[in-house]
C-alpha cells in the first residue's frame, strides 16, 4: 500500500484538514492551549507522506503505474450538463517537490508558532487556520484539473485573509486583510476567465493531461496568448507581481509565522507553480512569456528599489519576497520555445522557489524572533546592535541574509545564478526578442546588487551598531525559547546547504527533468541541459555585483553611519520616491479607490433617496389605504352589520342589473 | 345607464312602495330631537297600501284573500311599530303583534301545529323579554339610547335595498305567464283520457287551419325554451299527438311535468324521503292525481300526526340533535348568567 | 289556483325580513336588536311555510320547527348575555361596547345630550278639609 502513492495521496490534504476541523470545533472549548499538537501532528504527517510521495515519484518509470506520475480519481465532484468535474489528485515531480517544500517548511513554522503565539487568546484559531492553509495548499499542488486547483487557490486566499486579519481588532490588520483579499481577487477573476476559455476551447475538459495535449495542436495562437495572459493575471495577484503587488507589504500585519509560511515560502509561490504547471501552454505562446518576463523583471527591480529605504524589517523582507518572486517569473518567462530553454528555465524557477522558501522563511522567522524579543516592535530605527542579545537569531538571520543576497556557495547564489544564466541565454542574439531579454538580464543583475545592499542594510541596522532596545521590550529582552530557535537552526542549515547540495550537483534539476519536464513537455521544447547548466561568467559577474552591494551596505551602515543620511538628503527626491513605494499605493488610492468611493457615495444617495423613496412610497400606498379605511373599524357592532347588509344589497343590485 | 333606466322602468311597481316605506321608516326611526313621526306614519301607511295594491296577487273577496290582507297588514304594521317605538315595552308588545299576525299566516298555510308552537314558544320568550325590559330598562325611564338610532339613513337604505332586491327577484321569478299557460295546457293533456279531449286542447292533426294550433305551437316553444334538455321528448310529444296515441301522450306529458319541477327545484337529494313528509319533489307518480294547478290538497289533513311521523322517521337524527342543542343552550345560559357574584365583582 | 299566490306570501316574508334588518341595524337597545332578529326569523318562517304548502311537502314545516327550536336556544343564550352585559355597564345601549375599534380611533359618542324629560308639575298642596288636627310636640318638625 505504501509503495503506491495513489492510496495515500488524499491523506496529505486530509490530515491537516481534519486537524483544522477538530481544532475549529473543539479548540476554543476543550483544546485551548493544546491546539498546536493536532496542527503539528497533521503537518508532520503530511510531511512524511510527502516525502514518501517524493520517493515514490522518483522511483516511477515510464512503464509503471501511470507512466511518469500517479493519478487517482476519487469521485465525481460535480456534474452539470456536459461539465463533469472529477475530484482527482495527481503526483509528479513538480508536485512532489512543492509538497515537500510546503509541508516541511509548514511543519517547522507550526513548531515555531507554538512559542511565538504562546499566550495569545486566538491560539486555537491560529492553528486551525494554519492547518486549513496547509490542507488547501497541498490540495492546490495535488490538483489534477483546473477546477480543483481553483478551489484550492481560493482556499489559500481565504486562509491568507483569515491569518492576515488574525488580530482583527486592530484596524490596520483588518484593512490589510481586506486589501489582500480584494487585490488577489482581481487576479483571480482573470484566472477564472482563463479557465473558462480553456474549458470552451480545449474540448470542454479541464484535466491537465487533456488540456496540454490539445494545446499542442491548438492553432489559434492569439487566443492561446490571451489564455496564458489570463492565467498569468491570477499568478500576478497571488504572487504579488506588479501592479497587484501592493497587498503583500500590508499583509505583514499578520503574525510573523504567517508571513513566513504564507507570504514568503508557500502561498505566494502558488502563482509560480501555476505558470510552471502550465508551461506546455506558455511554451506555445512566447509573446505571453515575454510579458511575463518583463513584468517579472520590472517587479524585481521596483521591489528592490523600494526595499532600499523601508525602515520596517518585515516590510523590507516583504519587498524582497516580491523581488525574488519576480526572479522566479523572470526564469519562467525566459524559457521560450525558440531558445529551447524551457527545461532549464522551469527547473531554475522551481529551484529558486525551493531555496527561497528556506531562506525567506528563515528571515521572517528571525524577524519574528526579533519582534518577539523587542515586545512587538519591528521598526529598525527603534533598535540596533542586537547581535549579543539574540545570538542564535543573529547567526541564523545572517545565514538567511547571505543566502538571499547571493553570497557565493549559499543557496540563493546557485538558484539565482541559474535564473540569470537562463535570461542571458534568452538574450542571445538572433532569437525571439533577444534585445529585450538582454535588457532584462541586466535588470536582474542590478537587482542582485540591490538585493545584497538592502538585505545587509537590514542586517546591519538590526544587529550591528550600539545596543539599543525599545522600551516596549522592557528589561528582559532575551533570546527566544528553543521551540522557536530550533526551527531557525534547521532552516539555517537548509538555507546554507540546500543550494550546495542540489545546485552544482544538478540533482534538483535532474530530478525535475526526469520526473516532470521530460515526460510532460513536447520534446522540441527541450535542450541539452549541460549546455546551459552553469554559466561561470554570469556566476562571477553576479557574485561581484552582490558582494559590492553587501560591501556598500557595510560601508554605509557600519563604517560611516552618517553617510546614509547625507545620501538621503542629497537625493531627497529619489529617496522619498523609494520610501513612499513609488507612490503606487497613493496612485491606486486616487485612481481607483477614490473614484469608487465617489461612485459608492452616488450609489448610496441614489439608493437612500430614490430607491428607498420609491420603496417607501410603495409601502405608503397600503398604509394610506389603511389610514383611509381605518374609521370603518369603529368598534360598533351595528356598523359592521350595516356594512354587511349594504354589501348584500350591492350583490343583489349587481345580479339584478346584470 | 340604459340598463338602470330599463330596470327601473320594469320594476317601478315594486320599487315605489319600497321607496315610500324607506322614507317612512327613515322618519319613523327615533332620532332624538329631530323625530318626525307624523310624516313617517303617513308615508308608511301609503307604502303599506301601495304594497297591498301593487305587490299582492290575491284574487277576489274570498276568505283567504281577506285573511291574508288582514294578517299581512297587521304583521307589517307591527314590524314598523316595533322598530320605531322609543319605549322598549311598547316595542316588545309590537313584537307580540307580529308573532300573532304571522301565526295567522301560518294557519293560512295549513300549519296549525306550528301556529300553536310559535305562539307558545314566542309567547314564553316574550314574557321573559318583558320581564327583562321592565327589570333592566324601565328603572330609570326611557334611556337616551332608545331615543336615538344608529345610522338611521344608511340602515333604512340597506333595508330598502334588501327588500327591493328581494321583490325584484320574486317578480322576475314569477313573471312567467307564458310558462304558466304552457304548463296548464300540458297538465290538461296529462289529465286527458280520450282523443276528443286531446283534440279539444291541442287541436286536430288532420284538420288544417285549426285555431288551436297557435296554442299548441306556443306551448311547444315555451317547453323547449324552459326544458332545453328535453328537446327530443317534446318532439316525441308532438309525434304522439300526430298519431293520436293517447296513453303515450299522457304519460309523456306527466314525465315532462315532473321534469319541469326538477328543473325548477334544487338538486333533489339522492335519499328519497318517505311518504310521511308529503310528495317528493321528483316523484312523477304524484302528478297523476292532480287535476288543477294548485297542489294544496297534497298536504295531509292531519297536520300534527303527519308532522310527527315525518319528524320521527325522516328527521330523526336532526330531532335528536335539536334536543341536544336545547340542553346545551340551557346549560350555557345558566353558566353565563348564573355567575352573579363574579359579575358584580 | 288559490286566491292568494305563493308570491304574495314571499313578499310578506321579504318585507318582514327587511324591516327586521332595519331594526337590527338602527336600534341601539340590545333587547330590541334581539327582537328585530327574531322578526327576521319570522319572515323566513313565513317563506318556508308558504313553500311547504305550495309544494305539498312537509319539509318546510319541519324546518320551521327546527328554526323555532334554535330560536328558543338563541333567546336563552342571548338573554343571558344581555344580562351579563347589563351588569357590567348598567345600560342596554350597544354603543357602549365599542372597545374593539382600531386603537387610534376615537370612540363614537352622541353629539349633544337630549333634553331631560319634562319634570312633572308637583301636585298642588291642598289644605286638608275638616278641622285642623291637634298638633302634638313630636309632629312639629314634620315638613
Amino acid at each position: 500500500m505504501f509503495s503506491d502513492p495513489r492510496y495515500y495521496l488524499w491523506l496529505i490534504p486530509a490530515l491537516p484538514l481534519l486537524a483544522a476541523a477538530v481544532i475549529g470545533v473543539l479548540g476554543k472549548a476543550i483544546l485551548r492551549d493544546r491546539s498546536h499538537w493536532l496542527c503539528i501532528g497533521g503537518a508532520i504527517g503530511a510531511c512524511i507522506l510527502s516525502f514518501m510521495t517524493l520517493s515514490a515519484v522518483s522511483g516511477l518509470e515510464g512503464d509503471r503505474i501511470d507512466g511518469h506520475r500517479c493519478i487517482r480519481i476519487y469521485y465525481t465532484w460535480f456534474h452539470a450538463g456536459n461539465v463533469d468535474i472529477p475530484f482527482s489528485l495527481q503526483a509528479d515531480g513538480l508536485t512532489a517537490v512543492m509538497l515537500v517544500t510546503v509541508t516541511f517548511i509548514g511543519s517547522l513554522i507550526a513548531i515555531y508558532s507554538v512559542g511565538y503565539m504562546h499566550g495569545d487568546p486566538g491560539f486555537p484559531r491560529f492553528f486551525a487556520a494554519v492547518s486549513l492553509f496547509l490542507a488547501s495548499m497541498t490540495l492546490l499542488v495535488l490538483a489534477n484539473n483546473f477546477i480543483v486547483l481553483f478551489a484550492a487557490w481560493e482556499g489559500v486566499g481565504l486562509c491568507s485573509y483569515l491569518l492576515v486579519g488574525f488580530w482583527y481588532a486592530k484596524p490596520s490588520a483588518a484593512d490589510a486583510a481586506r486589501k489582500a483579499f480584494l487585490v488577489t481577487r482581481l487576479g483571480d477573476v482573470g484566472l477564472f476567465l482563463g479557465i473558462l476559455l480553456i474549458w470552451v476551447n480545449f474540448g470542454y475538459s479541464l484535466e491537465y493531461d487533456v488540456v496540454f495535449e490539445r494545446a499542442r495542436s491548438f492553432d489559434n495562437h492569439g487566443l492561446l496568448v490571451v489564455i496564458c495572459l489570463l492565467l498569468f493575471s491570477g499568478a500576478v495577484g497571488k504572487s504579488a507581481q506588479f501592479p497587484l503587488h501592493v497587498w503583500l507589504p500590508d499583509a505583514m500585519e499578520g503574525p510573523s509565522p504567517v508571513s513566513a509560511l504564507i507570504h514568503a515560502a508557500t502561498m505566494v509561490t502558488a502563482g509560480v507553480y501555476l505558470v510552471a504547471r502550465c508551461t506546455p501552454l506558455f511554451g506555445q505562446a512566447p509573446e505571453a512569456q515575454l510579458v511575463v518576463a518583463c513584468i517579472a523583471a520590472g517587479t524585481a527591480l521596483l521591489a528592490a528599489l523600494i526595499a532600499l529605504t523601508q525602515s520596517d524589517l518585515k516590510r523590507v523582507l516583504a519587498y524582497s519576497t516580491i523581488s525574488q518572486l519576480g526572479y522566479m517569473f523572470l526564469a519562467l518567462g525566459s524559457g521560450t520555445m525558440d531558445h529551447r530553454l524551457a527545461a532549464v528555465a522551469v527547473t531554475a524557477a522551481i529551484f529558486h522557489l525551493f531555496t527561497h522558501a528556506f531562506f525567506k522563511a528563515l528571515l521572517f522567522l528571525g524577524a519574528g524572533s526579533v519582534m518577539h524579543a523587542m515586545g512587538g516592535i519591528i521598526d529598525m530605527r527603534r533598535f540596533s546592535g542586537l547581535r549579543r542579545l539574540l545570538p542564535v537569531t543573529h547567526w541564523t538571520f545572517l545565514c538567511g541574509a547571505g543566502a538571499l543576497a547571493g553570497i557565493p556557495l549559499l543557496s540563493g547564489f546557485w538558484s539565482k545564478d541559474e535564473i540569470l544564466a537562463v535570461t542571458k541565454q534568452a538574450g542571445q542574439p538572433g532569437s525571439f526578442a533577444s534585445g529585450i531579454y538582454l535588457l532584462l538580464f541586466f535588470i536582474g543583475v542590478a537587482t542582485a546588487g540591490l538585493t545584497g545592499f538592502y538585505t545587509f542594510r537590514a542586517y546591519f541596522l538590526t544587529f550591528w551598531g550600539e545596543e539599543k532596545v525599545p522600551h516596549e521590550a522592557g528589561h528582559h529582552a532575551h533570546e527566544s525559547p528553543p521551540v522557536m530557535t530550533l526551527p531557525l537552526c534547521v532552516l539555517a542549515v537548509g538555507a546554507v546547504g540546500a543550494g550546495l547540495v542540489f545546485g552544482p550537483t544538478g540533482w534538483f534539476g535532474g530530478f525535475l527533468e526526469e520526473h516532470w519536464v521530460n515526460p510532460e513537455f513536447p520534446r522540441r521544447l527541450l535542450s541539452d541541459r549541460a549546455e546551459h547548466a552553469h554559466d561561470y561568467l554570469v556566476m562571477l559577474f553576479s557574485s561581484i555585483v552582490a558582494l559590492t552591494g553587501v560591501g556598500a551596505a557595510y560601508w554605509m551602515y557600519v563604517r560611516q553611519p552618517a553617510l546614509a543620511d547625507s545620501l538621503a538628503r542629497a537625493w531627497t527626491g529619489l529617496y522619498e520616491l523609494s520610501r513612499n513605494k513609488f507612490y503606487l499605493d497613493d496612485f491606486f488610492y486616487s485612481m481607483i479607490v477614490k473614484p469608487l468611493t465617489v461612485l459608492a457615495l452616488l450609489a448610496r444617495v441614489v439608493d437612500q433617496y430614490i430607491v428607498d423613496g420609491l420603496v417607501d412610497l410603495v409601502g405608503q400606498v397600503p398604509a394610506f389605504i389603511g389610514y383611509a379605511v381605518r374609521p370603518v373599524q369603529n368598534g360598533l357592532v351595528q356598523f359592521y352589520a350595516l356594512l354587511m347588509a349594504l354589501g348584500v344589497g350591492g350583490f343583489f343590485l349587481a345580479i339584478l342589473l346584470r | 345607464m340604459t340598463r338602470v333606466t330599463s330596470f327601473l322602468g320594469e320594476n317601478w311597481t315594486l320599487l315605489s312602495p319600497a321607496l315610500f316605506g324607506f322614507v317612512g321608516i327613515y322618519f319613523l326611526l327615533p332620532q332624538g330631537r329631530r323625530s318626525r313621526p307624523l310624516p313617517g306614519a303617513l308615508l308608511g301607511a301609503a307604502a303599506l297600501l301601495l304594497a297591498g295594491w301593487l305587490l299582492v296577487a290575491a284574487v277576489g273577496p274570498l276568505p283567504e284573500s281577506i285573511l291574508f290582507y288582514a294578517f299581512a297588514g297587521l304583521a307589517i304594521l307591527g314590524g314598523g311599530l316595533m322598530i320605531s317605538q322609543k319605549n322598549p315595552v311598547h316595542a316588545a308588545l309590537s313584537f307580540a303583534l307580529i308573532v300573532l299576525a304571522s301565526c295567522g299566516i301560518f294557519l293560512l298555510n295549513a300549519a296549525p301545529f306550528l301556529m300553536a308552537a310559535t305562539i307558545i314558544v314566542y309567547a314564553g320568550a316574550i314574557v321573559v323579554t318583558f320581564l327583562f325590559v321592565i327589570m333592566l330598562a324601565q328603572q330609570a325611564g326611557i334611556s337616551e339610547a332608545d331615543q336615538r338610532s344608529r345610522e338611521q339613513f344608511l340602515a333604512s337604505l340597506a333595508g330598502f335595498v334588501l327588500i327591493g332586491g328581494l321583490l325584484c327577484v320574486l317578480h322576475r321569478t314569477y313573471q312567467n305567464n307564458d310558462l304558466d299557460s304552457a304548463m296548464a295546457t300540458l297538465r290538461q293533456v296529462a289529465d286527458a283520457n280520450t282523443p276528443a279531449e286531446i283534440k279539444e286542447i291541442m287541436g286536430d292533426p288532420k284538420k288544417m287551419g285549426d285555431p288551436k294550433k297557435i296554442r299548441r305551437l306556443a306551448m311547444m316553444e315555451e317547453l323547449k325554451k324552459q326544458l332545453p334538455q328535453e328537446h327530443t321528448e317534446i318532439d316525441n310529444l308532438e309525434g304522439d299527438w300526430a298519431r293520436m296515441d293517447v296513453p303515450a301522450l299522457t304519460s309523456r306529458a306527466r314525465r315532462l311535468l315532473s321534469s319541469h319541477v326538477r328543473v325548477g327545484s334544487l338538486v333533489p337529494t339522492e335519499k328519497h324521503l318517505s311518504k310521511n313528509s308529503g310528495v317528493a319533489p321528483n316523484d312523477p307518480d304524484a302528478w297523476k292525481t292532480t287535476s288543477s294547478g294548485a297542489l294544496t290538497e297534497r298536504l295531509p289533513a292531519r297536520n300534527v300526526a303527519a308532522l310527527g311521523k315525518s319528524l320521527f322517521s325522516d328527521y330523526l337524527i336532526p330531532v335528536e340533535l335539536a334536543g341536544m342543542l336545547l340542553l346545551v343552550a340551557t346549560i350555557g345560559a345558566i353558566a353565563i348568567a348564573g355567575r352573579r357574584q363574579e359579575a358584580l365583582r | 289556483m288559490t286566491p292568494v299566490g305563493l308570491q304574495s306570501y314571499l313578499v310578506l316574508g321579504a318585507i318582514l325580513f327587511g324591516l327586521g334588518a332595519i331594526g337590527f341595524l338602527a336600534r341601539r337597545n340590545l333587547i330590541l336588536m334581539f327582537l328585530s332578529a327574531e322578526m327576521m326569523v319570522q319572515g323566513v318562517a313565513v317563506n318556508l311555510l308558504a313553500f311547504s304548502r305550495f309544494r305539498g311537502n312537509l319539509g318546510g314545516q319541519v324546518l320551521t320547527l327546527f328554526m323555532i327550536t334554535v330560536a328558543a336556544c338563541e333567546a336563552a343564550i342571548a338573554l343571558a348575555l344581555i344580562l351579563m352585559l347589563y351588569r357590567r355597564r348598567k345600560s342596554l345601549d350597544v354603543s357602549l361596547w365599542q372597545e374593539l375599534r382600531e386603537p387610534d380611533q376615537d370612540a363614537v359618542i352622541d353629539e349633544e345630550p337630549l333634553p331631560l324629560p319634562p319634570m312633572e308639575e308637583p301636585s298642588p298642596r291642598l289644605t286638608p278639609a275638616g278641622p285642623a288636627p291637634q298638633k302634638r310636640e313630636e309632629e312639629v318638625s314634620h315638613v
